[in-house]
């Protein structure tokens, strides 16, 4: 794949000008929804969880962590049957396609974190020192999505209505992901499962080092890292399996 | 030396009778126990070997494996049996500009499409003039590809793909497409492939234009090889045979 790097951050660059329609201000945009997005939140959930400590901030770090994870699957999905060419016209090693279009969504959510750090900032008075472990979380945030993605945009090959599931699936791990919400309304007997959830984890990591300046524990590191390569060892299995007959189903 | 070693390739197509293509379909399909399809070889044990600097021409009708056995060199598809080893850097030209995108401009695509060929920037910064010149577009550089015509896109295509310098071309009739002075350009330009000792697989219905290129050519009928050998006698061999199907029928 090394031999291929100029491909690599040729798709990512292209990625990135496509979706960001070549202007500077596109980026910015791009911001319009997430950010209205957590202030509908803010305003209709302030009454209930205002009172939990730095809900504004907490609540606008779960979102940008929350969007990484749903844009970046949602894109590398079809980053396949979206390049019919490069794959039916020519050989590339086609994991390229996939992880560019993450790597593009890598991009834009570094941007959109980097935004936040000012905001984080004037809210809370300072930053965490804990920040400086952003890239290590991110990171493997990153693995775990590329192994999602894996796994879709190979099986959306095949099944045709993969995105559908998809959606619905995304949609109700919204809600079962403490985002708008604290995790002290989840009733206890349900606690176990719901901190099995990589999302959850993930949050309240970025929750952690960016604004509450602790350590993640040694569980949530776990879990994290756990999910994230299992999600790519088996993406990148189905995935070499599944792509041998590519250009015969597109 | 071989650029290119066939061995005993088989390559079978699944026709579904009713085409399922999403999960809703394949669980419906599960319980009402649908799962029939009909198999298709459309590669039946075929070998071959290629030497260093040869051009070889494959001709037979439609339909009988040519396109799907140099998309097997190409390695988009992959055979269901038998192996192929190749040699070298390798070029496939079964379409040209994969990868273009409408919305960026001629020189960004320039070095998109160069490195889906596998070409480095450097390599690319070397040769970017010559790409132009050759393509006869310096001035459109600047010019999103969506508002290129389709005269302009292939040249800019072709011209960046000569210039990849691959030792292996694999090309399915791209030269069929363009007016008479890119395909004279495009011929011109083979013919110098083919001075420089460069290795080419050369699929046509043209039967002159592969006369003019290969002095080795296989004749494909229903996946299998009829005759491998002399241009000549393939194509003497070919034409006879269609000739005895007009007689039939």
């Amino acid at each position: 794949m090394w031999q291929y790097r100029e491909l690599i951050r040729n798709l990512t660059f292209a990625d990135l000008k496509n979706r960001y329609q070549n202007t500077a201000l596109g980026f910015f945009w791009s911001l319009l929804s997430p950010l209205l997005l957590a202030g509908v939140l803010y305003f209709f959930f302030r009454h209930i969880f205002g009172r939990e400590e730095n809900f504004a901030i907490n609540l606008l770090v779960g979102l940008m962590a929350w969007r990484f994870f749903t844009t970046g699957t949602a894109s590398s999905l079809g980053a396949i049957v979206g390049k019919a060419g490069l794959v039916t016209k020519v050989y590339i090693p086609r994991q390229i396609l996939v992880l560019s279009s993450v790597l593009a969504n890598l991009i834009g959510s570094l941007l959109e974190f980097i935004i936040l750090l000012p905001i984080i900032f004037a809210l809370l008075g300072h930053l965490p020192v804990t920040v400086l472990l952003f890239p290590l979380i991110h990171f493997v945030y990153f693995w775990l999505i590329f192994g999602v993605g894996l796994l879709l945009s190979s099986l959306y090959v095949y099944f045709r209505d993969v995105n559908y599931i998809w959606d619905v699936l995304v949609n109700i791990l919204f809600f079962c992901t403490p985002i708008f919400y604290p995790l002290s309304i989840i009733p206890d007997y349900l606690l176990p499962y719901y901190l099995l959830n990589p999302i959850t984890q993930f949050i309240g990591i970025y929750r952690d080092v960016m604004v509450a300046g602790a350590l993640p524990s040694l569980y949530s590191i776990v879990i994290v890292v756990g999910f994230a390569v299992a999600a790519y060892l088996v993406g990148s299995l189905v995935f070499s399996k599944l792509q041998r007959r590519f250009a015969e189903e597109m | 030396m071989s650029a290119i070693f066939v061995d005993n390739i088989s390559k079978k197509f699944r026709i579904p009778h009713e085409k399922k293509n999403t999960v809703f379909q394949n669980i419906i399909g599960l319980i009402k126990r649908q799962f029939d399809y009909e198999e298709f070889w459309a590669l039946k044990d075929v070998s071959f070997e290629v030497n260093k600097g040869e051009a070889l021409g494959i001709i037979g009708r439609n339909g009988s494996g040519k396109s799907t056995l140099l998309k097997i060199l190409a390695r988009v598809l992959y055979p269901d049996s038998g192996s192929v080893s190749l040699d070298g850097k390798i070029a496939s030209f079964l379409e040209l500009g994969v990868g273009f995108q409408p919305e960026l401009t001629a020189q960004e695509n320039v070095y998109i499409y160069s490195s889906v060929l596998g070409m480095r920037r450097k390599q690319v910064d070397r040769v970017y003039d010559n790409i132009f010149d050759f393509a006869e577009l310096k001035k459109f550089e600047n010019m999103k590809l969506k508002n290129f015509s389709s005269g302009m896109y292939l040249r800019l295509a072709f011209s960046t793909a000569i210039h990849a310098t691959p030792d292996t071309m694999l090309i399915d009739e791209v030269l069929a497409v363009g007016d008479e002075a890119f395909r004279k350009k495009c011929r011109d330009k083979m013919n110098q492939f083919k001075a420089e000792a460069k290795t080419i697989v050369f699929v046509s219905h043209d039967l002159n234009s592969v006369k003019e290129l290969c002095q080795r050519s296989i004749f494909l009928h229903e996946g299998k090889i009829v005759t491998m050998g002399d241009t000549e006698k393939v194509i003497s061999d070919y034409l006879a045979m269609l000739q005895g199907e007009t007689h039939n029928t």
